[in-house]
């Protein structure tokens, strides 16, 4: 049956591309409205701090100001938080991080709304800040809430550790350091906030899943759900940094205060204090293999620290452990994890989810291992790689189709990899290379769950509308937040159809049109939404069957569209004489299936991506700078459904990944952010990604999803760090247990080795 | 205390009343109403509010609107008023666009490049748009399409 049809897996042109390049796009922070208020939000002074008296009169008194909103005026609850609502609206008795929101202020113009902001006065006693996550969680630490600082632990094992490292020729602990990063969406968060013409209360902003804000603001006005309206079908990036509420509830308490349209754009400042970021982890691994390079045991313990708020900290953490092994068969397990209320911001969703983390660590542990037991870095992974059927780190059988090793063996056949031994340190086989420059080669092989795992409820639901001249509208509720999956949407419902793409348009994300296709993250859409689509297309064909049976007498079966005509055992007729002017629409739902046993919040997942990452560094060791020269991506996916987008989201991810081995780190002083604009927090430019990138589809189909594909926006960045952090120990001969890794890390480390 | 400034946008006269702090972003996007220029940082970082002054590239964000006056600005919709212009096509094709909200002011930085070499090496067109963010792409296929549109160009000056 396997006849893919040609517009799967090619390189289409981008439905959104000619708006988005001739700057026509409207985005969130482009919309405007007549008569509509400017929202400024009045943040906390203190990183932690208690609420004594807000005196708002002063603001009132500035020419334009319409309207200051606290606490008082939040009319239901005053909480949000996707999985605890431990997150006040607007802060009432404390402060816990920089970014809270303790007043809003709406006025005529955004200058107004400044001034109006400033002159809002909070009375604060200032409190400690707990900026080190051990130190709160030691007994007696002060609380940030009422059950105390450990916002989410979990404890696994398998097997037997202690007898297994009996077992180990080789073991290896160390500990591991990566740092608070900002998603550094290039469009920061904004939209805007209206009643619509059937007086719905609506918020046109940024997002990533449009059903859960909508339960967000229904839930803290004390509105009922079918009263709020939220869309955001097109948003300037995300990466899991517009998961969580932003200025969503905030738009639409002052539109419900003031009947007045609402508009918001945060500075860049305003965001990156304001919003979740990349947990900051603290890592113990302790890992052993037996002489022939079985890998035998893996300790790992971690320190998440999730600052104020839960958001996502708890899932997060979840994955961080079950990805804790990594995609090797290991028999025996132990993992430990804390996710710890701090005042250093809040940490939540960010590609990878966890996953990276883990993978910083575990990698470097695999790099040294082989090193011992002196293996070849992949032939010791391939040696351990996961197969179907196999149980994972934290004991789960492996139901999905795995293509761990698949993935190692394209990058051993890959030019970069087999270029290693040439480039070995202090033999520069290059003769260009100057005699100060050392090339390496490194790389990283990992798994990353997809979609919301197993005990989250997990769906996909999709519209389509066909029209009686056979042009078809898909509507689907997930954003489009730059991975390009609307266009694969349409390339799907076009494989199935037959339908070329020029037939086919796309409505997205807003519940007054588009069904609950579930969140725009998790590397779920492609897979959940994609299988929807094909669901709707399959039943679009089968009720045309059932009424063509009806109207026209043919055979029971299903009917196909022919341009405008309808196709079936009774030969062709015009659709129009089978609809007349009407649209016939079908909707479809898909459940991602989960595991068998659920062993925690999400946990496990039952499908996987996998990927195996080379990267080339060189680095300088006169000045200590590294550039990173060439990354190869091989990449498990299954089907690739859009090349070019595929291709995209490994391009971005490794230039993500570079980012987080070599320059970016979100700096906190006592819960006060130094880095507060791309002045001081510093992200790969043109000019620090290489121009030598290759991403290699390894296409292993997954069965369950639309022509067997699966996701790949954060297997694709995952790998690449810890790829780059094992280039650089191949380089110099030595390695960096924290991120990043700077031209002065480099130096102090070469240092220290001359001595 | 508000000013008049002339100058020529998009190849028309036009004549605005600013704020003297007022930044020439907000001239564009709040009082002409071209959004296609975006505001990412506001401090002259990302670039995402790229726009040609007199045919240079500059961070709109950094000009005071009163900078322009007498001027001649060019932004993303001036480049497609007769439809899409070569290098946007190229963005098209070479699937440069992503998220997009970087797009335009790469566009616009691309076009800079193109206009100052007239066979852009890559290091060339790198280092041209060095000073714009994009958080989606890696740079690859923005850096391909520059290229492809620079050959397109120089296969078209050498036909005539």
């Amino acid at each position: 049956m396997d006849k893919t049809p040609s517009v799967v897996g090619a390189r289409v042109k981008r439905i959104d591309a000619e708006d988005k390049v001739a700057g026509r796009t409207l985005y969130p922070s482009d919309k405007t409205l007549p008569g509509m208020l400017w929202v400024e939000v009045v943040r906390a002074a203190h990183p932690h701090a208690r609420i004594r008296e807000i005196d708002v009169k002063p603001a009132l008194e500035v020419p334009g100001v319409v309207r200051v909103l606290t606490h008082r005026d939040v009319p239901g609850e005053n909480a949000f938080g996707i999985q605890i609502q431990d997150m006040p609206v607007l802060c009432f008795d404390r402060v816990r991080y920089l970014g809270d929101a303790v007043a809003l202020v709406g006025a005529e113009t955004r200058q107004a709304a400044r001034e109006g902001a400033r002159r809002v006065r909070v009375d604060y006693e200032v409190l400690e800040p707990i900026t080190d996550p051990e130190a709160a969680m030691a007994p007696g630490a002060v609380a940030l809430h009422p059950k105390g600082n450990i916002m989410h632990q979990g404890h696994f094992e398998k097997g037997d550790l202690a007898a297994g490292f009996a077992c180990c020729a080789v073991i290896v602990e160390n500990d591991y350091s990566v740092p608070m990063i900002d998603h550094a969406f290039l469009e920061t968060e904004a939209g805007i906030s209206y009643y619509d013409e059937h007086g719905r209360l609506t918020v046109d902003a940024c997002g990533q899943y449009i059903y859960r804000d909508q339960t967000q603001i229904a839930r803290a006005l004390g509105l009922p759900l079918h009263q709020v309206r939220v869309m955001a079908p097109i948003v300037g990036g995300a990466f899991g940094g517009k998961d969580e509420v932003t200025v969503q509830i905030h738009l639409a308490l002052m539109t419900f205060h003031t009947q007045r349209p609402c508009r918001m754009v945060a500075t860049r400042e305003e965001s990156i204090v304001s919003h979740t970021k990349r947990h900051p982890v603290k890592m113990s691994y302790k890992t052993g293999a037996d002489r022939q390079g079985n890998l035998l045991c893996v300790q790992a313990r971690f320190v998440a620290d999730t600052g104020a708020y839960a958001s996502l900290g708890g899932p997060v953490l979840n994955v961080m452990m079950e990805h804790a092994a990594g995609p090797y068969r290991v028999p025996n397990v132990k993992v430990d994890g804390y996710a710890v209320y701090t005042n250093n911001g809040f940490s939540g969703a960010f590609r990878g989810f966890g996953c990276t983390q883990a993978c910083v660590g575990l990698e470097s542990q695999m790099d040294l291992m082989a090193a011992a037991l002196r293996l070849d870095p992949l032939k010791f992974r391939e040696q351990n790689v996961l197969h179907k059927g196999d149980l994972a780190g934290l004991g789960y059988p492996m139901t999905c189709e795995v293509g761990a090793g698949r993935t190692v063996r394209s990058a051993q056949r890959g030019a970069l990899y087999r270029s290693r031994r040439r480039r070995a340190p202090a033999k520069p086989a290059t003769p260009s290379l100057k005699p100060y420059l050392r090339r390496g080669v490194g790389v990283a092989t990992q798994m990353q769950g997809l979609g919301l795992g197993i005990g989250i409820p997990d769906y996909a639901e999709v519209g389509l509308d066909l029209r009686p001249d056979g042009t078809l509208q898909l509507r689907a509720g997930t954003n489009e937040i730059g991975q390009g999956a609307y266009t694969a949407y349409l390339q799907i419902l076009s494989g199935r159809l037959g339908v070329p793409l020029s037939r086919l348009s796309m409505v997205g994300a807003d519940t007054a049109l588009t069904p609950d296709s579930g969140t725009t993250t998790a590397s779920r859409t492609i897979f959940a939404v994609g299988k929807a689509v094909e669901l709707a297309a399959e039943k679009l064909e089968r009720v045309l069957g059932e009424r063509a049976e009806r109207a026209f007498g043919w055979a029971p079966g299903p009917a196909r569209l022919q341009g405008d005509q309808l196709a079936g055992s009774g030969g062709r007729r015009p659709l129009r004489e089978l609809l007349g002017d009407e649209e016939l629409s079908v909707q479809a739902v898909f459940h991602v299936p989960v595991a068998e046993r659920e062993m925690g919040d999400g946990l496990p997942h039952r499908f996987y991506s996998f990927g195996t990452h080379v990267a080339e560094v060189e680095v300088n060791t006169l000045t200590g700078e590294i550039a990173v020269t060439a990354v190869e991506a091989h990449l498990d996916g299954g089907k690739v459904i859009s090349r070019t987008g595929f291709e995209g989201q490994s391009e971005g991810g490794i230039a993500q990944g570079i980012g987080y081995a070599l320059m970016e780190e979100v700096r906190l002083e006592g819960g006060r952010f130094l880095t507060t604009n791309f002045h001081t927090y510093v992200i790969p430019t043109s000019l620090d990604v290489p121009e030598d990138l290759r991403t290699v589809p390894v296409e292993v189909r997954e069965p369950e999803g639309p022509y067997g594909a699966k996701g790949i926006s954060e297997t694709a960045m995952v790998g690449v760090t810890p790829a780059v952090l094992n280039a650089i120990a191949d380089a110099l001969g030595v390695r960096f247990f924290r991120l990043p890794v700077r031209a002065e890390d480099v130096l102090a480390a070469l240092q220290e080795k001359k001595t | 205390m508000s000013l008049t400034i002339h100058f020529t946008l998009n190849g028309s006269p036009v004549v605005f009343e600013v704020e003297p702090e007022e930044r020439l972003v907000h001239t564009l996007r709040e009082r002409a109403g071209l959004t296609g220029t975006k505001l990412g940082c506001g401090i002259g970082e990302c670039g995402a509010c790229s726009v040609l002054l007199d045919g240079k590239l500059v961070p709109s964000c950094l000009v005071l609107s009163a900078q322009a006056d007498g001027h001649e600005v060019t932004t993303i919709e001036g480049l497609s008023k007769n439809g899409l212009s070569d290098l946007q096509r190229a963005f098209v094709e070479e699937g440069a666009v992503q998220c997009g909200y970087c797009t335009p002011g790469m566009v616009m930085a691309g076009e800079a490049v193109l206009r100052r070499y007239q066979r852009p090496t890559t290091r060339q067109i790198r280092a041209g748009i060095a000073g714009n963010l994009c958080r989606c792409t890696g740079y690859a296929k923005i850096v391909s399409a520059i290229r492809k549109t620079a050959r397109r160009r120089a296969h078209r000056r050498s036909g005539r």
